[in-house]
């Protein structure tokens, strides 16, 4: 993954908005969150024909490595303050300011899907709708429910990924201060924690339904810590990486092979013939096992190429056009990528219902993705919109 | 009542002699899902879950699918069920481990399923499926295929699996797709020879009861009465499956 390149004078990659006011260059890691929306956004339409082609049917690994990672990625710009560096006290107090941003996001968004929910149950007559996705236990149980939901502890089907992110977010301070004081000790404690939690099947546990979190934030607290250490470029291995990304990428290969072949030829190994510690040697989502996370840095050393050549395609007049409208779609999807995220969520939900009323067909499917994608990119320029014709954001954390 | 539909035979279209049931259990459901318990007639042997008994009076069930969750004041579907079960299989360790995830398509949840069968070991998988891949509009024949790959993986893995069929609601009548899946799925479970609880069938009875002046008037209120209901099906189920006899049986796989 290359860094993402600001313009000069935006001071730094993580700042959204350049002094005056212009959001920065397109860059790889903008254009892959872009991706990574998109993608999230169709996986979430269960049944949608599009969902058959997002990188999760093709790989052992989906979107949700790839917003994890490239989360990561935004936490190093967040840390290291855009090449102006505050001090540890303001990081932390910015680091839980972001968890606490993204809290509320997700409270919201929650809300509106209730919501959702409930009006469409309402209109279609159909209280079926009620007991989607976990939201049943809202309506029914409501006293404990919400205290879950306020807990992060009660989550909707498909509202799983924020949660997640808080977490994580609230991980970071803890990271980034160990980043500073003793940065060769991140990695080691991420996989520490990683390990141990993988070895013990440690995780967190739902309430008031007893089960348990879909993502495992301690598991997947590594892949956000790799995205955070490999964005460093002069330093650890993050620097490492960089001067060997060429090795990196000869053998990053036949991981990424292997990750496709397995998800195409079904080679996943027997989970009950599997010695102990099982989930070592099994492809889990829920704990983001080795198998899945060796796949996932094959192909992001892969296709850390990739966004080089994409660029290049704007120079061949044919494909200028489509080229530059890609790049320019994605990354202004990925500079604003928590409301992206968010609307993205609730189009899914709403895209459910519509998929449910129109009883799902190509037309209807593909007017779905259209209008999903429309409608995020309408919100993620009215953010910028809005940032453009307000005071200057100078200062201001990256959008992640 | 006709509770009798509740948990259909997976041979429901050539009903098996009646099983012999355990001897203690003179009324296996309260009042409210009474009715039909004499119907629970061609039970599916479960033999990996008898042979689990024999060997340490323990139980570990995995509840997979589109999750019930906690449906009203009366707890957990998955703490129902085991209070049933213990109930009714005495000095039986019953541990249901819930790893359902709401809205999860039966395609998407079979990895996950297999996955959690190697973690957790259980002796049997209590599928609840079709809700989701009828509303998401799933071919019905896609469905099917993915349901009977994946009890044929069960089984080939030694462990027994129980069906809970779709969610029941009076609009769903005039739907096609979602009668087609509902329809599906008991034929193969008549196929693969497994119980299917007919969910769908207790929540219309409940609904009727309740148009004629039941009293369970409110709809989460006939959903929480429908889940405790089913809660005490499905056990009920498995104790006939342990006990099961004068069936086709299969043999115990380990």
């Amino acid at each position: 993954m290359t860094a993402p390149r600001g313009r000069p004078d935006s001071g730094s990659a993580g700042h959204i908005f350049s002094e005056n006011l212009m959001p920065r260059e397109p860059n790889a890691v903008d254009f892959w969150r872009g991706f990574a929306l998109i993608t999230i956004f169709v996986d979430h339409v269960p049944g949608i024909i599009y969902a058959r082609y997002t990188l999760g049917n093709f790989s052992i690994t989906d979107a949700a490595d790839l917003f994890v990672f490239l989360a990561g990625w935004s936490l190093r710009l967040m840390a290291d303050g855009g090449g102006r560096q505050r001090p540890t006290r303001d990081m932390v107090m910015r680091l839980f300011g972001r968890a606490f941003e993204i809290y509320t996001a997700q409270i919201l968004i929650t809300m509106l899907a209730i919501a959702i929910l409930a009006a469409s149950a309402i209109l279609l007559h159909n209280p079926l709708l009620l007991q989607w996705h976990n939201a049943a236990a809202v309506f029914a149980d409501p006293v404990q429910t919400n205290i879950g939901l306020v807990l992060l502890t009660h989550q909707l089907g498909y509202f799983n990924i924020l949660p997640l992110y808080v977490v994580l977010m609230m991980m970071a301070p803890a990271y980034a201060a160990l980043d500073r004081y003793a940065p060769a000790l991140v990695l080691p404690v991420s996989l520490a924690i990683y390990l141990f939690v993988l070895a013990f099947r440690i995780t967190l546990p739902s309430w008031p339904e007893s089960n348990s979190w879909f993502f495992n934030p301690f598991a997947w607290q590594l892949i956000f810590i790799l995205g955070f250490v490999l964005a460093k470029p002069n330093r650890g291995i993050g620097a490492w990486t960089r001067r060997y990304i060429v090795p990196l990428r000869i053998i990053g290969f036949p991981l990424a092979v292997s990750g496709v072949l397995m998800q195409l030829l079904h080679w996943w190994p027997d989970p009950t013939t599997v010695p102990d510690p099982k989930l070592f040697f099994l492809a889990n989502k829920t704990y983001a096992t080795p198998i899945r996370l060796l796949v996932f840095l094959g192909m992001v050393a892969v296709f850390s190429l990739a966004f080089r050549y994409i660029r290049m395609l704007t120079d061949v007049p044919v494909l200028r056009p489509p080229s530059k409208g890609l790049i320019w779609l994605l990354s202004l999807l990925g500079r604003n990528s928590l409301y992206v995220f968010c609307v993205g969520s609730l189009l899914s939900l709403l895209a459910q219902v519509a998929r449910y009323v129109y009883h799902g067909s190509v037309g209807s499917d593909s007017a779905v993705v259209v209008i999903g994608i429309a409608v995020m990119a309408y919100i993620a320029w009215l953010a910028e919109s809005r940032n453009r014709s307000g005071p200057a954001t100078q200062g201001s954390p990256p959008r992640s | 009542m006709t509770a009798a539909l509740l948990a259909a035979p997976a041979h429901a279209q050539n009903p098996p002699p009646p099983a012999a049931g355990p001897t203690n259990l003179p009324s296996p459901y309260s009042p409210a899902c009474r009715g039909g318990a004499a119907a629970i007639a061609g039970v599916t042997p479960l033999p990996n879950v008898a042979a689990a008994l024999k060997r340490g009076k323990t139980l570990r069930i995995l509840t997979m699918g589109a999750a019930a969750g906690r449906i009203g004041q009366r707890g957990d579907y998955g703490e129902l069920i085991e209070n049933v079960l213990e109930g009714a299989l005495k000095g039986t360790d019953v541990t249901m481990i819930n790893r359902g995830v709401s809205g999860e398509l039966a395609d998407d949840a079979v990895l996950r399923m297999q996955d959690e069968v190697g973690l957790e070991m259980p002796d049997l998988v209590l599928w609840q499926v079709g809700t989701n891949d009828a509303l998401a509009y799933v071919p019905a024949e896609e469905f099917a295929a993915t349901v009977e790959n994946q009890i044929d993986w069960l089984k080939a893995h030694k462990v027994d699996v129980v069906l809970v069929g779709l969610q029941f609601a009076p609009e769903m009548l005039r739907d096609a797709h979602y009668r087609k899946i509902r329809d599906i799925l008991r034929k193969v479970a008549s196929r693969e020879n497994v119980i299917v609880i007919r969910f769908y069938e207790a929540m219309e009875i409940l609904n009727k009861a309740a148009k004629s002046g039941g009293a369970v008037p409110a709809q989460f209120e006939r959903s929480e009465a429908g889940y405790s209901c089913l809660a005490q099906y499905v056990a009920h189920a498995i104790t006939l499956g342990i006990f099961a006899k004068n069936v086709p049986k299969r043999p115990p796989t380990r």
